[in-house]
């Protein structure tokens, strides 16, 4: 049966398909409608645990040890929460700890505008926290997709044995629209990490050899581990080329959108070519360079200043123009304005 | 013969360790081990946790599935563990900078969620990983590196936060105190809930010298001078007793009955007032603010929520209030404060 589901929800029962037996979170706008939710399913299902954590410190820590301790786990926020999950998106990423962080965007830096929608967070998933790694992250653009992308993000963190990161926004995740989730088919990845409690094995967050013992002066060994790491969440990423690409026959101009601007720009597929990343993170490179071979003009359309944009001028090796949607104003109008503005600019 | 089957419980191909010689580290490695070994704890039913510092080392130490945090969050993913894995005992391994400082919210809304954990706090008074600065429960007037001048704080005293909130466990040891350290181990590790067991331990080389302490022994010594250990157990713990304090349930708080019996006045007695004679005491032009309660008239004006206002929030001065009031969110009691004054014709 059809029902009015929010993003919100979509991401929450996505989670339980998946498998999910553990959240932690702490109150933000626009994701504490998850956290309500995971309070409530608590109490419904003793299997089920839950945590207000005390800030989102805490919640994105447990999250990684729920999942070292043999739980799916996940963990929801907004920007500024995002930030201070970062010390433990790091901290995931070398204990290995398959789980998943929902990061609903909002107008940044810092508080912003709550709740504005926004898509400036794209730095902020690759490198936010210290040193390198190899984040995968999605962004789905309805309600649907936010359901289907929550139970892939589940399934990528159990192949790359790291946290995952779906995106979403203020605009997402409280729209509501008719979807039919039990109809909704997903493969399932079950679980691949032996639980706490099976041996005497060391998760560090400390560079360490294959046997857990810690390791801080070794190049060697470091190198190695980096590389296994690399290669592994690169291979996974590959398993998921999520895009939508949506040619105009009449046009040689190529709009590129993700999330909510795709939703809206959606409008214009009759005049211009549209390409809709949905992997946002490792950057779609070879299908970028594919699609964008046959179009003179690409127009980046995002919520951010030009954060999507300059991944897609390393990807392709050429300038791109940029209408950045700034402070969650995203109005189809002003949106077509600002094109005709860049195209007039290019002298057409 | 001494019992050296603690052994199993260590990583003994991992040795020699990384601590200086003289930490007391060690030694709270060790007694740790030996008491779970004498209770049974291993690798099949138990994970430790640690933090950062020399004290997060500890961990790695042990032959358990140990966890590793980031600096200061030991507690928090100790507490997950034992949520997902309440068949798991859990033990933390850290110090005084890990938990008190870095993790210090973490340690208040832990300890206030009461999960089963046991703590071992290495307390060091000092940061010694990174060199010798001043931590959170460094001495006042201790010269450090990052306080050349002599620590201007107070410490941070462990036992007393700890110590406030029942169901509670906190226990003060030494390093030196054998086997009252062994015995408080033993009790914490038995306890069901959160227990904290914060050993005082010496970093002879990065504090101890700098304190003019030749050997750790000399450090052990002024421990002795220090501390005292008391006998049974306390609800608290002074600063200078090494002990046990411990509560199982809240002791609940009830607000003081007032003593004064309230004088009923005969209503006759009171000055009558109608409703429109009550009007005009609305706290304008200097005139004193009245409001009707059940037939009752009450003067308001000391109230400061009226101050200069003839109406507070919905409560219009002058007015009988008596509906008003039923249907607020707070009691009648609010009103019964202030002076009665009069009655309603």
């Amino acid at each position: 049966m059809k029902q009015l589901v929010s993003g919100n929800d979509a991401i929450f029962e996505g989670a339980f398909r998946a498998g999910t037996t553990y959240f932690a979170g702490y109150p933000i706008s626009p994701t504490s409608e998850i956290l309500q939710r995971a309070a409530l399913r608590s109490e419904e299902d003793p299997k089920f645990h839950f945590l207000q954590a005390e800030d989102e410190i805490a919640a994105a820590i447990a999250t990684i040890s729920a999942s070292l301790a043999g739980a799916k786990a996940f963990t929801a926020t907004s920007g500024p929460g995002f930030s201070l999950m970062q010390e433990a998106l790091g901290w995931g990423h070398v204990v290995e700890a398959p789980c998943v962080f929902v990061n609903s965007m909002r107008v940044g830096p810092s508080t912003g505008m709550p709740t504005q929608p926004a898509q400036s967070d794209l730095l902020q998933i690759k490198a936010g926290s210290a040193g390198d790694y190899y984040p995968i992250a999605f962004y789905p653009h309805s309600v649907e997709e936010c359901f289907r992308l929550t139970v892939t993000a589940f399934n990528a963190a159990e192949e790359s044995l790291s946290p995952v990161i779906l995106l979403a926004d203020a605009f997402l995740s409280h729209l509501y629209e008719l979807v039919d989730l039990e109809q909704i088919k997903t493969e399932i990845v079950p679980r691949s990490k032996g639980p706490l409690g099976k041996g005497q094995r060391l998760f560090t967050g400390t560079a360490h050899d294959k046997i857990g013992n810690v390791k801080t002066s070794d190049p060697v060994i470091y190198r190695e581990w980096l590389g296994e790491l690399k290669d592994r969440h690169l291979r996974v990423a590959e398993k998921y080329p999520l895009f939508e690409y949506l040619p105009c026959k009449d046009s040689n101009i190529l709009l590129i959108a993700f999330g909510i601007t795709s939703r809206i720009i959606s409008a214009l597929k009759e005049r211009f070519s549209i390409f809709r990343p949905i992997r946002i993170y490792p950057v779609l490179e070879k299908e970028l360079r594919e699609v964008t071979q046959s179009y003179p003009r690409i127009i980046v359309i995002e919520g951010s200043d030009g954060q999507y944009a300059s991944w897609v001028e390393w990807a392709i090796g050429r300038k791109v123009m940029k209408v950045p949607c700034l402070g969650g104003g995203f109005k189809l109008k002003w949106i077509q304005s600002q094109i005709e503005d860049r195209l007039r600019g290019e002298g057409r | 013969m001494m019992d050296r089957s603690y052994k199993e419980l260590l990583k003994m191909r991992r040795f020699p360790h990384t601590w200086c010689p003289g930490c007391g580290i060690g030694s709270v490695l060790k007694n740790v081990a030996m008491v779970m070994k004498e209770l049974g704890w291993n690798d099949k039913n138990t994970v430790a946790v640690s933090g950062i510092g020399c004290s997060g080392r500890m961990s790695g130490y042990m032959n358990l599935d140990a966890v590793h945090t980031p600096h200061g969050r030991a507690l928090t993913a100790a507490e997950t563990i034992k949520t997902v894995r309440s068949d798991l005992n859990v033990v933390v391994l850290s110090g005084d900078g890990d938990l008190g400082s870095i993790g210090g919210n973490h340690l208040l809304h832990t300890s206030r969620r009461n999960p089963d954990l046991t703590v071992f706090c290495n307390d060091n008074e000092i940061y010694g990983l990174t060199g010798g600065q001043a931590g959170p429960t460094t001495p006042q007037g201790t010269k450090t590196i990052t306080s050349p001048r002599g620590e201007p704080y107070l410490p941070l005293r462990l036992g007393r936060i700890l110590t406030q909130q029942a169901p509670y466990f906190y226990a003060r040891t030494t390093v030196y105190h054998l086997n009252h350290f062994k015995n408080c181990i033993r009790e914490a590790l038995l306890w069901k809930g959160f227990s904290f067991v914060d050993i005082i331990s010496d970093c002879s080389e990065l504090n101890g010298r700098r304190l003019g302490f030749k050997t750790a022994h000399q450090m052990f010594k002024w421990f002795d001078e220090r501390f005292h250990i008391v006998e049974g157990v306390r609800d608290h713990l002074q600063e200078d007793e090494l002990g046990i304090a411990k509560r199982e349930v809240e002791e609940v708080l009830k607000p003081k009955e007032e003593a004064k019996a309230k004088v009923e006045v005969a209503a006759e007695q009171l000055k009558p007032f109608t409703l429109d004679e009550l009007q005009t005491f609305d706290g304008t032009e200097g005139k004193p603010i009245y409001v009707a309660y059940k037939g009752k008239v009450y003067d308001l004006s000391k109230s400061p929520l009226f101050q200069g206002e003839k109406r507070m929030r919905c409560h219009i001065a002058g007015k009988d209030l008596t509906k008003d009031i039923d249907m607020a969110p707070h009691g009648d009691d609010l009103i019964f404060k202030f002076p009665l004054v009069g009655r309603l014709k």
